[in-house]
């Protein structure tokens, strides 16, 4: 018996360990391929360079980076108060039998492939986003409808559980004080669990700035700072899948270059997710 | 209160991704040639795939497998040796020539500038495809169309297409940035196709009737226009083998290059170069 649990033990030990591991490997693979950007094209060119054109021997991935960004935080704003929504509707204020059909959709949405919210973009958002604004309808906009609906399950899903960790009593102890269901969720329980709700926001978060396929499929892939909302845009991410298949010298290590960008901006989101839930 | 972090599952897709392509490719060196791999431009990836479909029927040892990926992914491949043969649009770059590639020129091909069919416009000369393309021209009305801004679909860098497009319209000019940029010939010609105001190119094997073909500097591409060469957007498509071609490979070029490829399945998109 003791032997078993020693087994045991050891073998999730080991799987734990497997994380690490692969986090580790793949980071310094990237950085042993990225990191000769420093000597070839220069940090400061390469981070605040405003020009990407490859063929041109033009590696600066700012537009990028600001594309990048600009798509996460504006899925985020379209995104997280929905899954915030779901969250408590599914928690605090649905029926069961309701929630036995929204929860498995919601999940469900969680495991549908990026690729397919790219296809479903393409089909219905592009052209929605070309018919109320003009122009070619690829770009962020259509961006952050096509994401706000990717991240949703992750934040829901996550928001849920912490809305769901608030003890009984505390919503016992609101409704006793004469508080209606809407003071309740607002005034007690939300604040409550307020960090779990971040926390699931960053993970949104960490979600949408590392989402490839379906925004090569819907932003246009213009490697410029966007003028508009509904002008084409990149990511890090569509870029480096856009460029993988053919790039060689510089270009690769640019490529690489923004991995090791990527990776330093996951590293902060979980980071940022550690501070928020170990403070207060 | 419980706490709730969890762990981002998104990160590994790219290795997975490149340990996929890897694996892909990698099969097809191993032992006795039996596989032969292509890859490279979107233009010449239907013909090739035809031939290749055909070519594993009347070959039953031998597999050929097609992939697109765009020129310069095809050249890239054929010199790395991630593939046996690269399918190109567009010729050599300077630092690919050192490689020691191998060339087969499998046919001809035109660039053809396409628009929506319901764009009034049908002609437009060099100097206004190459200030359409360039941005300095913004609004259909300044071509004699209507008072839209044109929405500029192109190529990503990868294309053979963009590459001679650049060459022989651009003329020194640069692409504007803020064009929608695609990475194969199909999806440009869907985009095109539902957006009234977009113009883009692509291969006249490509075109369907979705879009409509613009004369370009006085002439309309055809096959009578491009082999007397009066249509001006003309360039040859070729193979890449790193050496000279053997075995299977050598075997499967002879084949494209044979009177039945050309006759059946080049000659319906391009101007073959034999027969």
């Amino acid at each position: 018996m003791r032997l078993k649990e020693q087994i045991l033990e050891k073998v999730f030990l080991l799987s734990a360990f497997a994380a690490v591991v692969g986090v580790i490997l793949v980071f310094i693979f990237v950085s042993i391929k990225g990191i000769p950007i420093i000597k070839s094209i220069g940090i400061t060119k390469f981070i605040f360079g405003l020009d990407w054109a490859p063929t041109d021997k033009h590696y600066g991935i700012l537009p990028l980076i600001i594309g990048s960004f600009i798509v996460t935080f504006g899925a985020l704003l379209i995104g997280a108060p929905m899954a915030i929504g779901t969250a408590i509707f599914l928690s605090e204020i649905a029926p069961s039998q309701i929630k036995a059909i929204v929860r498995p959709a919601v999940e469900l949405l969680a495991g549908i492939p990026s690729v397919i919210y790219g296809f479903f973009g393409l089909i219905i958002i592009v052209p929605l986003v070309r018919m109320v604004f003009g122009g070619s309808g690829f770009g962020l906009l259509t961006g952050w409808l096509v994401l706000a609906i990717m991240i949703l399950p992750t934040i829901a899903t996550i928001s849920e559980d912490a809305i769901g960790a608030v003890p009984r009593s505390y919503r016992e102890a609101s409704y006793g004080m004469g508080a209606t269901k809407w003071q309740t969720i607002w005034r007690v329980v939300l604040p409550a669990c307020k960090k779990g709700l971040m926390g699931a926001t960053i993970l949104g978060m960490g979600r949408a700035i590392g989402e490839t396929m379906a925004l090569l499929m819907v932003l246009g892939n213009a490697p410029v700072v966007p003028k508009s909302l509904t002008a084409p845009a990149s990511a890090l991410t569509s870029i480096i899948a856009l460029d993988m298949s053919y790039a060689s010298g510089d270009h690769q290590v640019a490529l690489f270059a923004m991995g090791i960008v990527l990776f330093l901006i996951s590293f902060s989101f979980v980071g940022l997710i550690r501070l928020v839930s170990s403070r207060g | 209160m419980r706490k709730c972090s969890r762990r981002p599952s998104g990160r590994p897709k790219l290795l997975a991704l490149l340990l996929l392509v890897s694996i892909g490719t990698g099969c097809a060196r191993g032992g006795a040639q039996k596989t032969v791999s292509v890859s490279g431009s979107t233009t010449i990836f239907a013909v090739a795939q035809a031939a290749a479909e055909e070519f594993n029927k009347r070959n039953p040892d031998v597999k050929v497998t097609v992939q697109g990926g765009g020129s310069s992914a095809g050249i890239e491949a054929a010199i790395t040796g991630a593939g046996d043969i690269g399918m190109s649009s567009r010729d050599l770059k300077d630092e690919e020539l050192k490689a020691g590639l191998a060339e087969h020129i499998i046919a001809i091909d035109a660039i053809a500038i396409i628009v929506n069919p319901d764009n009034p416009i049908e002609k437009l000369n060099a100097r206004q495809v190459r200030d359409i393309f360039d941005g300095k021209i913004a609004n259909w009305r300044q071509v004699g169309g209507k008072d839209v801004p044109i929405v500029l679909v192109n190529r990503d860098e990868a294309s053979g297409t963009r590459e001679a497009f650049l060459k022989k319209v651009m003329e020194g000019k640069k692409f504007s940035k803020d064009a929608v940029i695609q990475p194969g010939s199909g999806q440009v010609r869907s985009i095109v196709a539902s957006t009234p105001a977009a113009i883009g190119y692509m291969s006249l094997g490509y075109v369907t009737p979705e879009v409509k073909v613009i004369e370009y500097d006085g002439t309309r591409p055809s096959k009578e226009s491009i082999f007397k060469g009066k249509y001006k957007l003309s360039r040859k498509l070729k193979l890449f083998t790193k050496g000279r071609a053997k075995g299977a490979t050598k075997k499967f070029i002879d084949f494209f290059l044979g009177d039945w490829v050309q006759k059946n399945i080049v000659s319906v998109e391009f101007i073959p170069v034999r027969g």
